[in-house]
C-alpha cells in the first residue's frame, strides 16, 4: 500500500515506526529535521512541505496514494489534507486525527468526507477507561464490543494462588472464558504451551471475557477491587474527556482544575462531576478533601513534572491505583520508577488507533502491546484458510495464539476441541513479525 | 440645540416624560375597559354615566399625558421601573372613579374606592365591601373585571417586561434566551405579550363555558352566565374577587371542582402551557422543576388540611377532601376565593393557610408572592452554602432545569425574598401598631396574615378580615399600609424600592 503520512510528530513517527516493514510511506512536514530523523531511521519518503496544500500533495502523486493519514497535531490543517487527497482522487482512504470532539461529532454524523477519524482526547479517555476496568492491567484493549478483552497483567514476585501461579498451564485453576495468549519472561517470549507454568515476576497475557479479565484481577491483584470513586487532576481536553467517559460508566469523578474560569465550565458542562478549583498540589487541600479515599487517581495536568509530582503527593496520602497522561516522549519510564502504576501517552493511543485502521481492510482492530513487539489481530477467517475445521490442538504453535473467536457476533473463547469456521473473525495474539504469516495462513 | 437640553432636563437620569408618555397611552387605551360595565349596566338598565365619566376621565389624562410629553418616547429599562410603578398606582385611581360617581355607600370613602379598586388591579380580593351582595351588577362586574384587567397585566409584566429589567431573578424566565429546551417563543415584548394575551383569554373563555354548562346541567343551579363571568375574571387573574357575600361557598360542590382546575392552571407558568397545549409538547410539564414543585406543595398542603379537616371532624368524605384542597389551591395560588369559612377552622389549619400564602403559584403566571420557583433556587442556594462549608474549593452551580443559573440572577432572587419577608414584617408591625391605637380588635396572627395576604395578593385573611369578612373596620393608616403591601406585592417590590434611591434620578 501507499501510504501518506501528514505530519512526522509523535503520532506520525509512531505510525511511520508501525507501518514502514510493509508498505511505502511518504511522510510530509515542515520540519526537516524531523524528517531527517525519520528517513534516518527508517526507509520512507520524505517530502518537506505543507500536507494541506493542494500542490503539494497534487506533486508527491496523492493520485496513487491507498491511504492518506494526517496527523499534525492542528486539526484544520489535517482536515483540509484530507479534503484535498479526496478531491484529487477518489480511491484515497482517509484518516485524521483531532483533538475536537466537535469533529468526531461532525464526522459520525457523515458531515466530513473521511474514513475514519480518532480523537486523542477521546482515545486517552478509552485508555483510562480499559486501565481501571481492570486494576492489575499493565495495558487493556477490548474487541467485539467489549464481548474480549485483552489484558496484560504483571505477575508480583511475592503473589499467591499456587493454584494458578506453578503448576503448569494445563493443570492451573485458570478463570473459565479466559486463555494464557503470552508469558513475557525477561526479554523472552514463552509460547504458553501446557506444559509451560506461570512463574511470579512474570508478565502475562490474557485473553478472555470482561468477567474473566476481572477474575484474573482478583487473582493476580486480590486487594484491588473494582474502581468507584476516582478523581483526575486537571480539566484539560484530557481530563474532561476522561470524566465523560468515567461518568457515563456511572463511576463517580471527582475533578480537580486550577484555572477557576476553566473549573466553572467543567462544572457546568458536567453536572455529575464534583469540580474543585484547587491546584491539587497543595497536602492539605488533600487532605481535607479525602483524596486518599479514592480508588484512583488520574492525573492529567498539561505539565509532566507536576504530573508526577502530585501522584507521588496522591500516593503517599493513600490513593492505591494512579494513573497520569504523559506529554513529553520517552518519560514513560520516568513515570513508572516514579511509582506510577500506568503511565498514557496520548499520541502512542492515537497512533496504535491509527495503525489499527491501516493494516489489512480484513484487520478491524489491531492493537500493540509491549511497544510494538507483539499484535493482537482480529481476522476475518477466508474459506480457503487451511486452518479451517481442523480442532485446535492439532494446529501447528507457530507463536500465534487464537485467543478468541466471535462468531455471528458471539465471543467464543475456544478450547482443544474448538475449530475455526469460515467468516469467523479470530482474535490472534502474534508477534509483529508473524502478522503477515499469520494474515496469509488465514 | 436648546430643545435638547431641555427635553433632557437638568442632571436629571430618567427621562420622565418619556415614561409618563407611555403611561398616558397605556392608561389612554385602558379607557376602553370602562366600556364592558357599561354595556352591563344597559342591559340591567342601571346608570351607565358613572362608567362613562370614568372612561372620559382616563381618556382624559391619557391623552394630557401623551400631549404635554409629546415627542418624548424612547423609555429604556430605566423608564421601566417608573413606568410600572406609575401605572399600576394611577390604573387603580381611575378604577376607583365609578365606585365615587355611583355613589355606592360603602366605597364613599375616596380612599376604601382606591383600597377596593387597588385590590382588584393587583389582582388581590382583599376588600372593605362588608356586603358585596350590595353592588348593582354593573359596579359588580366592574369590580371582576378590574381583576381579570389587572391579571393581564401582570401577566404582561411578568413574563414580558420584568424580565428584561432583570430584578428579582426575573430574567431566569426571559424566554428570549436561548437554551435546550427553552426556545425563542418571541423577538418581541408585543410578539411574546400577544401570545400569553390569546392563552389567557382562551382560558377564561373556557372556564366561562365550564361554569355556564355547570349551571345549565342543574348541577349548580346558583350559577348563571353573570356570575360565570363574574368568577372567571376572578379565577385567571387569582384574584379571588366574588360577587357573593358568601365567596365561592354559596356555590355547590360541582363549581367548587371546576374552580380548583381553572385556579390550578391560572397559577401554572403561562410559557409553560403555551409550550405544552399550543406548541404540542406536554412532556415539558414533567420536565419542568417548577412545576414539580408547585404539584408537590399543592398536594402536600391539601393533605394537612385534609387531615386536620378529618381528625377534627369540621368536614367529612368528599367534603373533607374538597375543601382542603380548593383552600390548598386558593391560597397558593394567591386567589383567595373561599369555599367554606376557614376563619371557623383550627389553629394549626390557619397556620397552614398562612403559610401557604408564602408560596404563590409559578412565575409566568398571574399569582402574586414569592412563586415556586424562588423557593426552588433559594433551596439550592442553600444546599450549595452548606456543601462549600464543608468543601471550599468546590465549584458547584445552581441548576434550573438543567441550566446554570448565572450569580446575578441568583443574587437577585435572594435580594427579592428578603425585601419581600422585610415589608412584610413592617406591614404586619405597623398594622398592629395601629390597631394598639384604634383598640381595633386585631390578633397579632390576623395582622400577620393581613400583611401576608396583601404583600401575597391572595386577598382574606383571618379574625374581623376573614374570608367572608372585610378589611373595612381597619383604621385609614392600616388601610393605606394595605395598599401599599398589595402594590408593592404585585410589581414585586424592586421596581419600586429602586426609585427611592437617588441613584435612580440621577445620571
Amino acid at each position: 500500500m501507499r501510504i501518506f503520512v501528514i505530519g512526522a510528530g509523535q503520532v506520525g513517527s509512531t505510525i511511520v515506526e508501525a507501518l514502514h516493514d510493509e508498505h511505502d510511506i511518504t511522510v510530509f512536514d515542515l520540519d526537516p529535521a524531523r524528517l531527517n530523523h525519520l528517513s534516518h531511521r527508517f526507509d520512507v519518503v520524505t517530502v518537506e512541505g505543507n500536507g494541506a496544500s493542494r500542490r503539494t500533495l497534487q506533486e508527491a502523486g496523492v493520485a496513487e496514494a491507498d491511504l492518506l493519514i494526517a496527523c499534525t497535531s492542528r486539526d484544520e490543517t489535517n482536515v483540509i489534507a484530507a479534503m484535498f487527497a479526496r478531491g484529487l482522487s477518489e480511491r484515497v482512504k482517509t484518516i485524521v486525527r483531532t483533538t475536537d470532539v466537535e469533529y468526531l461529532e461532525v464526522w459520525r454524523e457523515r458531515q466530513l468526507d473521511v474514513d475514519f477519524m480518532v480523537s486523542t482526547e477521546l482515545e486517552t479517555a478509552h485508555a483510562v477507561s480499559r486501565t481501571i476496568g481492570v486494576p492489575a492491567a499493565r495495558q487493556t484493549d477490548v474487541f467485539a464490543n467489549g464481548q474480549v478483552q485483552i489484558v496484560e497483567f504483571d505477575v508480583e514476585p511475592a503473589a499467591g494462588r499456587p493454584d494458578v501461579i506453578g503448576p503448569p498451564l494445563r493443570e492451573a485453576a485458570i478463570p473459565a472464558s479466559s486463555k494464557v495468549a503470552a508469558i513475557i519472561r525477561g526479554d523472552r517470549v514463552v509460547p504458553p504451551r501446557g506444559t509451560e507454568s506461570i512463574q511470579p515476576g512474570d508478565r502475562i497475557v490474557v485473553i478472555g471475557s470482561p468477567q474473566a479479565a476481572r477474575e484474573w484481577s482478583q487473582i493476580l491483584a486480590p486487594s484491588e477491587q473494582r474502581v468507584r470513586e476516582l478523581v483526575i487532576f486537571g480539566g484539560g481536553p484530557e481530563g474532561k474527556a476522561i470524566a465523560e467517559l468515567l461518568l457515563a460508566q456511572a463511576i463517580s469523578v471527582r475533578l480537580i482544575e486550577p484555572n477557576e474560569q476553566r473549573a466553572a465550565e467543567l462544572a457546568e458542562r458536567l453536572p455529575d462531576a464534583r469540580v474543585y478549583h484547587a491546584t491539587g498540589l497543595d497536602p492539605d487541600f488533600l487532605e481535607r478533601e479525602r483524596i486518599g479515599r479514592a480508588d484512583a487517581a488520574v492525573f492529567a495536568m498539561r505539565d509532566d513534572a507536576k504530573n508526577l509530582y502530585a501522584a507521588t503527593l496522591a500516593r503517599l496520602g493513600g490513593v492505591p491505583f494512579t494513573i497520569t497522561v504523559v506529554h513529553a516522549a520517552g518519560t514513560n519510564r520516568v513515570y513508572e520508577e516514579g511509582g506510577v502504576d500506568v503511565a498514557i501517552d496520548p499520541r502512542h493511543v492515537t497512533a496504535e488507533e491509527i495503525v489499527r485502521f491501516a493494516h489489512d481492510p480484513r484487520t478491524l482492530q489491531v492493537a500493540m502491546f509491549e511497544g510494538d513487539r507483539y499484535e493482537i489481530l482480529d481476522i476475518t477467517v477466508r474459506p480457503e484458510s487451511r486452518l479451517v475445521r481442523k480442532p485446535f490442538r492439532e494446529l501447528p504453535m507457530t507463536g500465534a495464539v487464537i485467543g478468541a473467536i466471535v462468531r455471528n457476533g458471539e465471543a467464543i473463547f475456544p478450547h482443544g476441541d474448538s475449530m475455526l469456521e469460515p467468516g469467523d473473525r479470530a482474535i490472534i495474539f502474534t508477534e509483529a513479525d508473524r502478522v503477515r504469516e499469520v494474515e496469509s495462513a488465514l | 440645540m436648546t430643545t435638547l437640553v431641555r427635553a433632557r432636563g437638568p442632571a436629571l437620569g430618567v427621562d420622565v416624560a418619556a415614561a409618563l408618555n407611555l403611561v398616558g397611552e397605556l392608561v389612554r387605551w385602558l379607557s376602553l375597559a370602562f366600556l364592558f360595565p357599561t354595556a352591563i349596566a344597559l342591559g340591567y338598565g342601571e346608570p351607565v354615566w358613572p362608567f362613562l365619566a370614568a372612561g372620559a376621565v382616563a381618556a382624559a389624562v391619557g391623552f394630557a399625558l401623551e400631549r404635554v410629553t409629546q415627542g418624548a418616547e424612547r423609555v429604556g429599562p430605566r423608564e421601566g421601573f417608573l413606568v410600572i410603578s406609575v401605572l399600576w398606582a394611577l390604573v387603580a385611581a381611575l378604577g376607583a372613579l365609578p365606585y365615587l360617581f355611583a355613589g355606592e355607600e360603602q366605597l364613599a370613602n375616596p380612599l376604601d374606592a382606591y383600597f377596593e379598586s387597588m385590590s382588584g388591579f393587583s389582582g388581590t380580593s382583599a376588600s372593605v365591601l362588608s356586603n358585596v351582595e350590595g353592588l348593582n351588577q354593573s359596579l359588580a362586574m366592574w369590580r371582576q373585571l378590574t381583576a381579570w384587567v389587572g391579571g393581564l397585566g401582570i401577566l404582561v409584566l411578568g413574563l414580558a417586561v420584568l424580565p428584561r429589567l432583570r430584578v428579582g431573578g426575573r430574567q431566569l424566565f426571559e424566554l428570549d434566551a436561548p437554551g435546550p429546551d427553552l426556545d425563542p417563543l418571541a423577538v418581541t415584548i408585543r410578539e411574546t405579550a400577544r401570545r400569553f394575551v390569546i392563552l389567557y383569554v382562551g382560558l377564561t373563555f373556557l372556564e366561562i363555558a365550564a361554569l355556564v354548562l355547570v349551571g345549565w346541567t342543574g348541577l349548580d343551579e346558583e350559577m348563571g352566565l353573570f356570575e360565570a363571568v363574574a368568577h372567571s375574571f376572578g379565577t385567571l387573574a387569582t384574584a379571588g374577587f366574588s360577587t357573593e357575600n358568601e365567596s365561592v361557598s354559596a356555590f355547590g360542590p360541582a363549581t367548587q371542582w371546576v374552580l380548583i382546575a381553572f385556579m390550578f392552571l391560572a397559577g401554572t407558568n403561562f410559557a409553560l402551557m403555551y409550550r405544552a397545549f399550543i406548541r404540542g409538547r406536554p412532556v415539558s410539564f414533567a420536565r419542568d422543576d417548577e412545576f414539580r414543585l408547585y404539584v408537590a406543595l399543592l398536594t402536600l398542603g391539601s393533605a394537612l388540611l385534609v387531615v386536620e379537616l378529618l381528625s377534627e371532624g369540621l368536614a367529612r368524605g368528599e367534603e373533607a377532601v374538597r375543601h382542603g384542597v380548593f383552600q390548598t389551591v386558593s391560597t397558593m395560588t394567591t386567589t383567595g376565593f373561599a369555599s367554606v369559612d376557614y376563619n371557623e377552622w383550627t389553629f394549626p389549619a390557619a397556620v397552614t393557610i398562612v403559610a401557604l400564602m408564602f408560596f404563590g403559584g409559578s412565575a409566568g403566571s398571574t399569582s402574586g408572592s414569592l412563586n415556586v420557583v424562588r423557593h426552588v433556587l433559594i433551596g439550592r442556594i442553600l444546599r450549595r452554602e452548606l456543601e462549600l462549608a464543608v468543601h471550599p474549593e468546590l465549584i458547584r452551580p445552581v441548576r434550573l432545569n438543567g441550566r446554570v443559573v448565572e450569580d446575578r440572577a441568583l443574587r437577585g432572587v435572594i435580594a427579592f425574598v428578603l425585601l419581600y419577608v422585610g415589608c412584610f414584617a413592617l406591614g404586619a408591625f405597623g398594622l398592629m401598631l395601629d390597631a394598639a391605637r384604634t383598640d381595633l380588635e386585631l390578633t397579632p396572627f390576623d395582622a400577620v396574615a393581613a400583611a401576608a395576604t396583601t404583600i401575597g395578593n391572595v386577598g382574606p385573611g383571618f379574625g374581623i378580615a376573614g374570608p367572608l369578612g372585610s378589611f373595612a373596620e381597619y383604621g385609614a393608616p392600616s388601610k393605606v399600609i394595605l395598599i401599599v403591601l398589595m402594590w408593592l406585592g404585585r410589581l414585586e417590590i424592586i421596581p419600586v424600592a429602586v426609585l427611592l434611591m437617588r441613584r435612580y434620578w440621577r445620571v
